[in-house]
């Protein structure tokens, strides 16, 4: 039995805010304090320290083909980050879009225990498992990303009843072997395909006539049906639109009160105020945020630098390619099944309409009231490399940090925004609840993000540095299912997380038509598509684990 | 320090390389991939060219099997089993064990072997990059110079390209650049041929180039416009020029008439789905990358008005399971090489040929599972083949080992041209000899041995 003696523990799940208290580690879990005579193998005081448990990233595109797009697309980008082989560790490549191993090891080093991708495309999926299965340290999931393929177009189009389109969602979450379902764009990489450049939440698509909205309300309906823990995850449509806060706000109401997470909301909360015609609406969605306890969001911070953004929405990549930085760029039409776009991109601190999305980020941080339904992201790669986490924390928990950095931007994007009125800093307890408690909670996650008895001992000990930066860049300790994996911020022990899926209950009737369809269209057949349990641990996955839904009645 | 926990066996052969290990894991893993393959579907995914057509019927014929359907003669070929196969050095028969001991001395004697043909599944990917990192090895698949005619063009600009139920179901023009896409025998029964999901669906051939054996498809109209191959990417650019409103002088660009080119580009531009197929490994000219890229900037500049996609043909032979997997360990699609800062990416001086012709690698490690007629370049370096056991050779190499066919004799991963789609491969002749990773591990373990 391990002991970690003394630390300042904060466990948001348990209410626990910095209390001094010991953690008892048996065979990977944390269990009760031992009677008087029990035998410590081995002690570790950790006075002074502050522990937390593992970090949960439940938005960051860690595998899967369009981030190999990037790979493939960025050896200038590579080339200033090699990572060379050492110890029990691969060689491989780091930064905006980094080799497998090097995102495990560096996730490990930063306190991270979790990691879920969350743009898996169902015809995709064997891939992004063997890219998962190389991605080593931490936990893995992926959400399946559904709402513009042909199938369940051709069903809503066709009026098909909601528990036939439960079914195909609980299909394709099995199959796919997925944590949660992701929608991008609904129908619009479809409409793409038809040669539509935008899609609004009430507009028609061009062949199927169903709109967004529809969409976005027989996937949440399907998700909530279903029992699957995590919210329909929404990429909304108008993606980096000036003045398409109002879409967004739109969006959230079509929920009609399910559970609703909106994903990287930064890039939806702008508006067309000014010269420019590019202003923050932050505060307008940071208020409905507030206000509506069935929606939750991750932020997708911009941090200035070069990055590469990678996303299943074809059709507003495509409209983005002129920002390419280098200028080159990547879209692809997938197997009636959905899309990708590349787009390399350096956000500069300079640049008006860069400077105000970095402050709209930080805005929606500091204007979402409850740390539980807002979730700190970059999404990784689009906003910035996941490696900036540290750097973001920063600016949440130090307001004289972020005020110097206010300085810095471009001088009209700082004057347009209200960032600098804002004076809330971020405490320990709140990044506790945003980076581990709260995702936890939303993936249903239910022994992990916590230090509760029989919890899974993922746990991370950090020196409490005044330099928060500092501080959260270099855990002192990491463990893993109680096995200490990262010392003084690098890795020591390389071990090879699981994945997380759910098992929903459907009725597998559904195959029928599905087989049916694939054999008379597709170039794949659908036994094909499915991924089996056994694949996935030769995928690489230490082991599945798969978390029961309770299907709530339709 | 500890590697990888070992929960899932079949992952971690490469920390397990004994004779008797490998052959417990062997069948070990046939019995977990069999559950996974449901019985009302017999339908096998075939690995022998990057279509990975999945719907075909395989039946047993004495110790192998035998492609019942469809029609393809590739696959045919193919499918049936090699003999058992020997392992040898310098073309005499030896021990499995003493074939791969030998293969390891000469590799640990080596200070920088190419890790070449790379014709296997994921599986043995893996396992070729994990020892070309332990040796500070180089890796280039055997289709490397094909390859990266599309790698120099898609790193340049980028592209637009599409995939293949994509085209099946809404290419309306399909224009064949340089290729009649013979060279993938179900091209077009696959894609082309089969009914649109969106209903009625017009379809147009054009191949710029050469039609020799299209087959005839009911309601596609198929024409041809002659044109030299190293010639298309002047067409490619006034077609461009055009596009962008500038007028055209010429009365014919690269021998095809102007008034041609302007009524292929008013169809093109009247598409409703374009698709611009082409086979880097029939550009084979000098700078066949340039054509490669003007082609996908004319993709791009007809997307502001209408869609289009590119479909680059190719994925032989693993080509792009071996260029995914590198690429999602290492950063770089291949022609990489293994050095003390890391992975070190040069796509022109780490070509196969080159690096064998000046003497920068000093030993070759060729991986050939698919094809016996593929076999190693010729080479002043020792030769250790991993090959499928009917390989022949005209000089025997100095180390030959016999290994399972992947989607015949053993399952696995294997990708298809458009890398969106990976399919399972089955075992329908299942055999006793090694996979390609499973030799590589025993090799590695061997150089382990060799260092200690
Ligand atoms: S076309 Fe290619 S993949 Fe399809 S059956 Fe023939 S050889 Fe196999
Ligand atoms: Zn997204
Ligand atoms: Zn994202």
């Amino acid at each position: 039995m391990l002991r970690l003696k003394n630390g300042r523990i904060y466990d948001p799940a348990h209410g626990v805010d910095g209390e001094v208290r010991d953690l008892y580690i048996e065979d990977g879990r944390i269990v009760a304090a031992p009677g008087p005579g029990a035998r410590i193998d081995r002690d570790i005081d950790l006075a002074g320290r502050v522990v937390m448990g593992g970090a949960i990233d439940l938005h960051t595109h860690i595998g899967g083909g369009k981030m190999n797009i990037a790979r493939a697309l960025l050896p200038e980008d590579h080339r200033q980050d090699p990572v060379p082989t050492s110890g029990g560790m691969h060689a491989g490549c780091g930064h905006a879009a980094p080799s497998t191993w090097t995102t495990g090891y560096r996730y490990a080093e930063m306190g991270y225990t979790a990691c879920f991708e969350p743009a898996m495309q169902p015809i995709n999926a064997r891939h992004t498992h063997l890219e998962m299965g190389d991605t080593p340290m931490v936990d893995k999931g992926a959400y399946a990303m559904l709402g513009s393929d042909d199938f369940f177009l051709r069903m809503l189009a066709s009026g098909a009843d909601q528990r036939l389109i439960n079914d195909y969602v609980g299909w394709t979450l099995d199959a796919s072997q997925a944590m949660a379902i992701k929608v991008v764009n609904p129908g619009g990489i479809s409409a793409f395909k038809f040669n539509a450049r935008s899609l609004d939440l009430d507009e028609a698509h061009p062949y199927y006539r169903v709109t967004p909205r529809q969409v976005v309300q027989a996937l949440a309906r399907a998700v909530h049906d279903l029992g699957v823990a995590h919210p329909l995850h929404v990429h909304a449509s108008n993606l980096g639109v000036p003045g398409n806060a109002d879409t967004t706000l739109a969006t959230m109401a079509a929920a009609e009160g399910l559970p609703i997470h909106l994903t990287h909301i930064q890039f939806h909360s702008y508006g067309t105020e000014g010269e420019r015609k590019f202003s923050s609406e932050a505060e307008r969605i940071a208020d409905a945020i507030n206000r509506m306890s069935n929606v939750s969001a991750d932020v997708g911070q911009v941090l200035f630098g070069q990055t590469v953004t990678v996303s299943g929405d074809s059709m507003k990549q495509y409209g983005n390619h002129r920002h390419a930085s280098p200028d080159k760029w990547v879209v692809m039409d997938i197997e009636c099944d959905s899309g990708c776009g590349v787009v390399p991109f350096k956000y500069r601190d300079k640049n008006f309409v860069n400077a105000l999305q970095w402050a709209i980020g930080l805005e929606l941080f500091l204007r979402v009231g409850d740390p539980w339904r807002i979730f700190l992201t970059t999404d990784h790669p689009n906003g910035a490399p996941f490696t900036s986490y540290p750097h973001l924390i920063r600016l949440l928990m130090d307001k004289r940090f972020r005020d110097s950095k206010l300085d810095e931007i471009n001088a009209e994007a700082a004057a347009h925004s209200q960032l600098r009125s804002l004076d809330r800093e971020y405490s320990l307890y709140e990044i506790a609840i945003m980076t581990r408690a709260a995702p936890a909670r939303s993936l249903g996650l239910t022994d992990r993000g916590h230090l509760g008895e029989r919890a899974a001992a993922d746990i991370v000990v950090y020196r409490d540095d005044a330099d928060r930066e500092a501080m959260f860049a270099k855990p002192e300790y990491v463990f893993k299912d109680g096995q200490l994996i990262v010392r003084d911020g690098k890795v020591v022990n390389v071990v090879n997380g699981a994945l997380h899926v759910v098992k929903p209950e459907y009725d597998k009737g559904i195959e029928k038509p599905l087989k049916d369809y694939f054999d008379r269209y597709m170039t794949v057949r659908m036994e094909h598509v499915r991924v089996s349990n056994e694949e996935v641990c030769t995928c690489g996955a230490s082991k599945l684990i798969p978390h029961v839904c309770k299907g709530r009645a339709a | 320090m500890r590697r990888r926990e070992t929960a899932c066996l079949a992952r971690h052969i490469g920390a397990i390389a004994t004779r008797m290990a490998w052959i417990l894991l062997n069948t070990l893993h046939f019995s977990l991939f069999e559950s996974s393959i449901s019985v009302s579907s017999p339908s096998v995914c075939c690995p022998f060219c990057g279509l990975l057509c999945d719907d075909l019927e395989i039946v047993r014929e004495g110790d192998g099997v035998r492609l019942e359907r469809p029609a393809c003669p590739r696959a045919s070929r193919l499918f049936s089993i090699p003999d058992p196969g020997q392992a040898m050095i310098a073309g005499l028969p030896i021990s499995l064990d003493e074939a791969c001991r030998s293969a390891a001395i000469i590799l640990s004697g080596s200070r920088r072997p190419l890790i070449g043909g790379l014709g296997c599944d994921v599986m043995g990917h893996r396992a070729a990059l994990s020892l070309a990192e332990k040796l500070g090895g180089v890796v280039d698949h055997m289709h490397g110079r094909a390859q990266f005619r599309n790698v120099r063009a898609f790193q340049d600009g980028g592209w637009v390209t599409t995939t293949l139920s994509e085209v099946r179901n809404r290419a309306d023009l399909i224009v064949l650049a340089g290729t009649d896409a013979s060279r993938y025998p179900r091209f077009f029964e696959r894609c082309l041929a089969p009914a649109s999901q969106f209903g009625e669906l017009t379809r147009k051939v054009v191949v710029l180039g050469p039609a020799l054996s299209i087959p005839a498809m009911d309601g596609i109209s198929v024409s041809s416009i002659p044109i030299d191959a190293g010639r298309l990417g002047e067409l490619f650019a006034v077609m461009r020029a055009r596009l962008a409103g500038m007028p055209a002088r010429a009365a014919d660009v690269a021998g095809v008439p102007i008034e041609q080119i302007e009524a292929l580009l008013a169809d093109m531009r009247a598409a409703r789905y374009g698709v611009l197929v082409w086979n880097a490994a029939e550009l084979d000219f000098p700078h066949a990358d340039l054509t490669i890229q003007s082609a996908v900037n004319l993709v791009k500049d007809l997307n502001q008005a209408t869609r289009w996609s590119g479909l680059p043909l190719g994925g032989d032979d693993g080509g792009t399971s071996a260029a995914q997997t590198c690429t999602w360990q290492t950063g770089y699609p291949l022609r990489t090489a293994y050095e003390i800062a890391g992975p070190h990416y040069e796509p022109l001086l780490f070509e196969s040929d080159r690096l064998l012709k000046t003497g920068e690698v000093d030993a070759l490690v060729w991986i050939s599972a698919f094809d016996p007629e593929r076999t190693p370049p010729a080479a002043d370096c020792p030769i250790v083949v991993l090959g499928r056991a009917d390989m022949r050779f005209a000089r025997a190499p100095d180390v030959f080992i016999p290994v399972a066919v992947p989607g015949v004799q053993h399952v696995g991963f294997l990708h298809r041209m458009d890398a969106v789609v990976a399919l399972p491969l089955t075992a329908p002749a299942s055999s006793s000899l090694p996979s390609v990773a499973q030799v590589l591990a025993i090799i590695q373990g061997e150089t382990n041995h060799a260092a200690a």
